[in-house]
């Protein structure tokens, strides 16, 4: 009965922490601030957000209130709240390799679930998070500082690449069956090739302020290893024609053969270069198989992903002088289902524990009297269950797809706008780039553009 | 066993007086290993081999004996992966140069604000002319002081290798030759703690 009531204590200690996902699952927590940014005029307050950024999760509610700040242009908070979330990973990265805090998430994962693990993100989230910045230094006017972000980012991908070269056999490692059926599932929706381990939209943002920026030899780099991921992309293919012939890199007949020679600009012609980030990243849901142990009814839960029906198609954007059709460049969906599928080992590992943990809780609570034994295992039971949720958090701000579009036109005036959306005016200047970074989120859509 | 409570209550309390935070000064000069990151040791040690080495480079020791060239600073370029103030390695390098009484230097960032109290001045009507100071008297430079600073990080289970270089150049104005040119290296190897928080 000691044991019982300790148990409860901790519970009640935990509940106390409001914004907590170890009982309110993270989706329904930022489904409000979703639904805001896709509908209202207004800006959404993210003081309640932040206030979680101290706490257990700070790091995912970071990235969280900065892509929201982001999306609505306050790209002064927005950088604020990133540097938040990047000191978080870094404090991480520090770590001691046998950390007592570590040890101490862990053990209290196994009373009572995954959630209680402090958040830390998928590796392609945190290069998204590098890549983000870059853009919210580039739109501030701080070219140098955009760069630093993207030498970041660049670091990280290529320890990401070096991660997948090592280590693409290990996801396949499970045995279990109702587990198995799961992970075919994702494989099916994941698809097999590189794009569901590394992100194009990352190589290509970064490529792109490479060689915004002056730097086309770096730009070249990134842009051949966005081709490899996603290969048959137009406008990247283009882009990759045009600067081998441009830097005359040995590459350029064989790419020139394969996709077509690129036009180079005219004189005085500007350019206008869109990047277009459409929906939202998709939501864990929640799998959950009953049993009983001893006559003990006890629960697994654990995360998985329902695969969308509907693709999203092109999107044309319209007012120039003519129709031009962004094409899609990476589906953030893909890499959530393959990080989902990486995390499931270790999360089938803490699961089997938690049963082990909580079947010995069931057990030590039937004490010598009759009716203590009874109230207490109802109540353990209850306990066993509620507790019992799997971890649903990922960053889910984040779009489902990135496009991409670019082409040289004439300088002048435009009015801009894609489908369903009010037209907005954009300015090309002669021999310089128009860099319009659309948001569509919902039922609506935002449009950046900056002068480089 | 009572006495044996308070006693461990006691050695708790002592032992938390003694985690309080506090503050003490340091010495400015002192070799700083927070973390890896660049810091103010690592600006020491860049701006004191830049100085002495170009005040100890024979031609300009021979171009300095007659008279205090006159230059400016460009910009360091920043082309690592962190965000380091470029600038205030200029200004101790500058500092440096102009204290050591052989160079001259304008002072490129406050060319507007110098701009604004001529243009007061000369007309705004509330300056005596004859004491306002008037365009077109100022001296050009006749070097440009320039320099990248680089990076390259390693990282590897639980090492990490982060080397610096920095670059510096003197380019004379009038002829675009490099007068003078040094770099200095830094290596800075971090491995993680075994055991810890």
């Amino acid at each position: 009965m000691k044991r019982l009531l300790q148990v409860y204590i901790v519970c009640m200690t935990l509940t106390g922490c409001a914004f907590n996902s170890i009982f309110i699952n993270y989706p329904s927590q930022i489904a409000p601030y979703k639904s805001q940014l896709a509908t209202s005029t207004s800006n959404a307050s993210l003081t309640k957000l932040a206030d979680n950024i101290s706490g257990n999760d700070g790091l995912l509610y970071a990235q969280e209130a900065g892509r929201i700040a982001q999306i609505e242009g306050d790209f002064a908070n927005s950088k604020a709240y990133y540097q938040q979330a990047i000191a978080a990973y870094k404090d991480f990265d520090d770590r001691a390799i046998v950390s007592v805090s570590d040890i101490g998430a862990t053990s209290s994962s196994f009373l009572l679930n995954d959630n209680a693990i402090p958040y830390r993100g998928p590796g392609y989230e945190r290069i998204m998070l590098h890549q983000y910045q870059a853009l919210n230094y580039l739109l501030m006017g701080d070219v140098q500082g955009a760069l630093v972000e993207v030498r970041r980012s660049n670091q990280l991908q290529s320890s990401e690449q070096a991660h997948y070269e090592k280590s693409q056999d290990s996801i396949k490692e499970m045995a279990n069956g109702t587990i198995n059926s799961e992970i075919n599932k994702l494989n099916k929706a994941s698809g097999t090739v590189t794009s569901s381990f590394l992100n194009a939209y990352s190589y290509y943002t970064t490529g792109l302020l490479h060689e915004l920026l002056g730097e086309p030899n770096d730009a070249y780099i990134d842009y051949r290893k966005a081709a490899q991921i996603t290969p048959d992309n137009h406008f990247l293919q283009q882009d990759l024609v045009r600067l081998a012939k441009q830097l005359s890199m040995p590459q350029y007949d064989e790419f020139k053969k394969r996709w077509g020679d690129a036009p180079l600009p005219k004189k005085g012609q500007g350019q206008v270069v869109f990047m277009v980030e459409r929906g939202f990243a998709p939501e864990k849901q929640s799998f959950t198989v009953p049993f009983t142990i001893d006559g003990n009814f006890q629960t697994a839960a654990l995360a998985t992903y329902y695969p969308r029906t509907t693709p999203l198609n092109t999107t044309p954007i319209t007012g120039l002088n003519n129709v031009l059709k962004a094409q899609s460049i990476a589906n953030i969906d893909a890499l959530a289902y393959n990080a989902l599928k990486e995390a499931l080992p270790g999360a089938l590992f803490r699961q089997a524990a938690r049963v082990v943990t909580k079947s010995e809780l069931n057990k030590s609570v039937k004490g010598d009297n009759k009716h203590d034994n009874d109230v207490g295992s109802v109540a353990m039971q209850i306990f066993n269950v509620v507790t019992e949720q799997p971890d649903r958090r990922s960053w889910l701000t984040l779009p489902q797809q990135a496009q991409i579009a670019r082409e040289f036109i004439k300088p002048g005036q435009y009015n801009i706008s894609i489908a369903g959306s009010s037209a907005t005016k954009i300015e090309v200047k002669p021999n310089r780039a128009t860099l319009i970074w659309v948001i569509e989120t919902g039922n609506r859509t935002r449009f950046y553009s900056i002068i480089i | 066993m009572k006495h044996i409570k308070v006693i461990f209550v006691l050695a708790a309390v002592l032992g938390l007086s003694a985690c309080q935070s506090k503050v003490q000064y340091g010495d400015a000069t002192e070799v700083e290993t927070v973390n890896e990151n660049f810091g103010s040791t690592d600006l020491q040690a860049i701006s004191a081999k830049m100085v002495d080495s170009m005040l100890t480079f024979p031609p300009i020791v021979v171009m300095t004996q007659k008279e205090r060239p006159i230059m400016f600073v460009d910009k360091i370029k920043n082309k690592t992966s962190e965000h380091i103030d470029t600038e205030s390695i200029t200004d101790t390098i500058s500092t440096k140069l102009l204290r050591s009484g052989k160079f001259r230097f304008i002072d490129m960032t406050k060319v507007d604000a110098v701009r604004k109290q001529l243009d007061y001045q000369n007309n705004a009507g509330m300056v005596d002319p004859s004491t306002a100071i008037r365009f077109g008297r100022q001296i050009g430079a006749q070097y440009m002081l320039y320099g990248n600073l680089s990076s390259i990080v390693k990282e590897a289970g639980s090492d990490k290798d982060v080397y610096y270089k920095m670059t510096m150049r003197l380019m004379d104005l009038e002829t675009g030759l490099i007068e003078w040119s040094d770099e200095k290296e830094i290596r800075k190897a971090k491995s993680k703690s075994f055991l810890g928080l």
